[in-house]
């Protein structure tokens, strides 16, 4: 312990309010096991390994684009992110307590934070900061705040938010969770902060994004558009996403959004609905075919249990707009795999307008929803719309803005989507089980 | 002689028993209440199941359901632009939650409709007749021009209505979308100058947008000017299409314009082969050996293109047309001046060229409909994952 101080101390004495070099970046990415929480963290090539933070501060510590994430069990866990006015402050830490709105001395647990360096284009370092909350109580309501402290006792922190984890539905069967869906917010930010508006109007418990957050995923600039103007909500729900293809598997979407596994092809429960997300724009197209598939399909196998199956990926399965259209790549690669494990619902984006799809199983559609798949595209969250169409598969197309909720408890699954305005895009529709 | 004591115990036994039979049943009950109407919601029977959940969160004693249901009854009855009976409902929830979640949650709609609505419900029924004709216009089927003009009347009645940015938008969409770009443009220009600062502001963007989607340049320049405090990536994205669309003006007028020297070149050369114009309109009249080729392979790739995008069919087609009229054209000149004697190496060159040009501005101003050429342009610039 005393030495690990004197490290830190000869570290840190190199700073007196300036930032440390800590020799030649280097950005091979690398993995950290995550104590108390059960899972690694792996940052992608053109990061650095993630490392345990330094109590020393750049320029301007000042936390900003402050956003959850999920890397374990959402009942137990969230991950909180954030970067730095400068990106060479090393100090980070989160401090929470057990409630609402509390004020920062009840923030009584801190937990030190993970960083680590990425490069974008022109060659600039940006850092990325977390603290995984680990060990939390299922369907709880904490308060915390982001920030770090140096040695001398100096501290930086984040205005105060709140957030809740899911919630034991086997403890409680009754409850109810609210899925936020939205995508393709890509240079259109004005848009986008409409619909974190309305979303975080209908406080959702977790937001699912199907891609498309930037128009290039390399390129640092919008990303501090998309993370500032949703940082609202963002700070107060967790948010998992597919990778699209403008982020193009990019190192800055792998480094700045927390989610599980690889991060490309992975699931989580929450609540009575188990949701599936996948990568059909990997860097090996081969993978639709081979590796993702089976990483979808082994997880949709896993499963199977759970009352609702939701799948999200970008590139649409089924779309009548006149912009992309339907991917019959994804139609013969995952669609007969959807089918085989009677997946509920599939989220896409991609094409920039709204579409509802009839009840599907292969290419036939079927009188009603029960063993039959919807499929929805909204990938109207700020990029350019494209015009809708419609074909034999389509129950309701509009070339619109939206964003949408699922309102998901046992026996019950509700889909209702609005424009950025706030007015209800017709054709939501219900589903139940017994 | 039992102790009275004893008699007491055992009777407040009894009623506890039968307290909890009767909890055991009432909580029995709402769950089969609460199922049958999630069952109406499903069957398409929203009226219906809206009074039953209103029905299970009013009955007493409190279940575990009473609070969901006064929420599922509150989502039904805002999704039915009922705003008032929702504000009700969703007060009902906070009387009764002891969900923190739900709390919050029925606060965060009761907001939500407060800006919609009024916070004294006092624009509830101009909100529902909004959202109404929003969805009557923005529909992909039907004429919006009723409800274009039902919407314009109703901003009209309501000025200080403060959704009526947000309608403004709406009619200059119908509008555009009812093939009246003048109607929507003049409608953008009054909400650029009306109503909140971000409502100007939106429009002002918006009306940016669809004056380079009509090709009014000039003016999309001096609106965007006026557009202040925007982000600067929506900045950047409008003047990057403005600037493009001038861009391909000019070419498209280039291009037209070297079509029809062309064309008046081909002309002139066929009447100086023929001998005159009537000789070069017989000439012209029969179609030469090339189309005999060009054509069934045309007839192919437009079908098999159909099979496709409509886009990408329909700019097919054109460049198919083209290019059996520029084939045409081109194999009749030849033959004219084959007739006349062999064609030089120079000569036949500067032919081939003249119908290459040819094809590849047909080609060109066939794409550039229906922005496609935005999607080559982009292939062609990051790859076509980024499409």
């Amino acid at each position: 312990m005393r030495a690990r101080l004197l490290s830190l101390l000869i570290v840190a004495g190199c700073v007196k309010g300036d930032p440390i070099d800590l020799g030649t970046f280097v950005n091979n990415g690398g993995s950290l096991a995550i104590d108390g929480c059960g899972y690694t963290l792996t940052t992608y090539p053109g990061a650095e390994a993630p490392t345990v933070a330094l109590p020393a501060f750049g320029a301007d510590p000042t936390p900003k684009n402050i956003h959850l994430g999920l890397m374990g069990d959402p009942k137990t866990s969230v991950v909180a992110q954030w970067r730095t006015n400068d990106d060479t402050t090393r100090a980070s830490s989160v401090r929470f307590g057990v409630g609402a709105n509390l004020s920062a001395d009840q923030l009584t647990t801190t937990v030190q934070g993970i960083e680590f360096g990425y490069q974008g284009t022109g060659g600039n370092i940006y850092r990325v900061h977390q603290g995984h909350l680990c060990g939390l109580s299922a369907g709880t309501t904490y308060s915390y705040q982001v920030g770090g402290e140096d040695l001398s006792g100096t501290s930086h922190y984040s205005p105060i938010f709140t957030f809740h984890t899911a919630p034991d539905v086997s403890a409680n069967p009754d409850t109810a969770v609210v899925l936020g869906f939205v995508g393709d917010s890509r240079g259109g930010y004005d848009v986008w902060q409409q619909l974190i508006t309305e979303l975080q109007s209908r406080t959702p418990d977790l937001i699912l994004f199907s891609g498309d957050a930037v128009t290039f995923g390399i390129t640092q600039d919008e990303w501090e558009d998309f993370f500032s103007l949703a940082q609202p909500l963002f700070a107060t729900v967790p948010m998992i996403a597919a990778d699209g293809n403008h982020e193009a598997n990019a190192v800055n979407f792998y480094s700045q959004v927390a989610m599980p596994g690889d991060q490309q092809d992975y699931g989580v429960d929450y609540g009575f609905a188990h949701i599936t997300v996948g990568n059909d724009s990997p860097d090996d197209p081969s993978a639709i075919t081979g590796a993702a598939r089976d990483a979808i399909a082994a997880d949709f196998a896993a499963s199977q249990s759970a009352q609702w199956k939701i799948f999200m990926h970008h590139q649409p399965i089924w779309s009548a707009s006149t912009r992309h259209g339907s991917s019959t790549t994804l139609q013969m690669a995952w669609q007969p795999v959807i089918d085989h494990y009677h997946i509920d619902l599939v989220l896409n984006g991609h094409d920039h307008d709204y579409e509802v799809t009839k009840p599907l199983v292969g290419m036939t559609p079927q009188p009603s929803a029960a063993n039959a798949t919807v499929y929805i595209v909204a990938g109207g969250a700020g990029a350019e719309l494209y015009p809708n169409g419609s074909n034999f598969w389509t129950q309701y197309s509009e070339s619109t803005y939206s964003a949408a909720t699922i309102n998901v408890r046992q026996g019950q699954l509700d889909f209702e989507a609005f424009r950025q305005d706030g007015s209800a895009i017709p054709t939501g529709f219900t589903k139940t089980k017994p | 002689m039992i102790a009275p004591a004893r008699v007491a115990i055992a009777l407040i036994a009894i009623a506890a028993t039968g307290s909890m039979a009767a909890a055991d049943d009432a909580e029995t009950a709402a769950d089969r209440a609460f199922r049958a109407a999630e069952t109406a919601v499903t069957n398409g029977s929203a009226a219906a199941a809206l009074d039953q959940f209103e029905a299970i969160g009013a009955a007493r004693p409190i279940t575990r359901w009473t609070d969901d249901a006064w929420l599922e009854a509150a989502r039904l009855a805002e999704r039915g632009r009922d705003y008032d009976r929702a504000r009700r409902d969703l007060e009902a929830v906070i009387a009764v939650t002891t969900d923190d979640q739900l709390a919050r949650r029925a606060k965060n709609a009761l907001v939500r409709i407060a800006a919609a609505a009024g916070a004294e419900g006092q624009w509830s029924a101009v909100a529902a007749e909004h959202d109404r004709l929003a969805t009557a216009i923005l529909s992909p089927s039907g004429d919006p021009k009723p409800a274009i003009v039902e919407l314009e009347r109703l901003v009209r009645d309501h000025p200080d209505y403060p959704r009526a940015g947000n309608a403004r938008l709406v009619i200059a969409r119908g509008w555009e979308r009812d093939g009246d770009a003048d109607d929507a443009i003049a409608t953008l220009r009054a909400a650029a100058s009306a109503g909140e600062a971000i409502d100007r502001r939106r429009a002002g963007l918006e009306l940016v947008r669809v004056l380079v989607r009509h090709g009014e340049l000039d003016e999309a320049t001096t609106a965007l000017a006026r557009v202040d405090h925007v982000d600067p990536h929506d900045r950047a994205e409008v003047a990057d299409q403005l600037e493009t669309a001038r861009h391909r003006e000019w070419w498209r007028r280039a291009l037209w314009l070297g079509l029809a020297v062309l064309g008046a070149a081909a002309a002139i050369r066929l009447r100086r082969a023929t001998g005159s114009w009537r000789a070069t309109g017989r000439a012209l009249l029969r179609p030469p050996i090339e189309l005999a080729f060009f054509v069934p392979i045309a007839v192919v790739i437009v079908i098999v293109a159909a099979t496709g995008n409509p886009m990408v069919a329909r700019a097919v087609r054109t460049i198919a047309i083209a290019g059996a009229v520029v084939a045409w054209i081109s194999g009749v000149a030849l033959e004219a001046r084959r007739q006349r004697g062999s064609l030089s190496r120079i000569g036949a060159a500067g032919h081939a060229a003249c119908a290459a040009l040819a094809v590849a501005a047909a080609v060109w101003l066939a794409i550039d409909r229906d922005h496609m050429l935005d999607l080559v342009e982009m292939t062609w610039r990051d790859g076509p994952a980024m499409r």
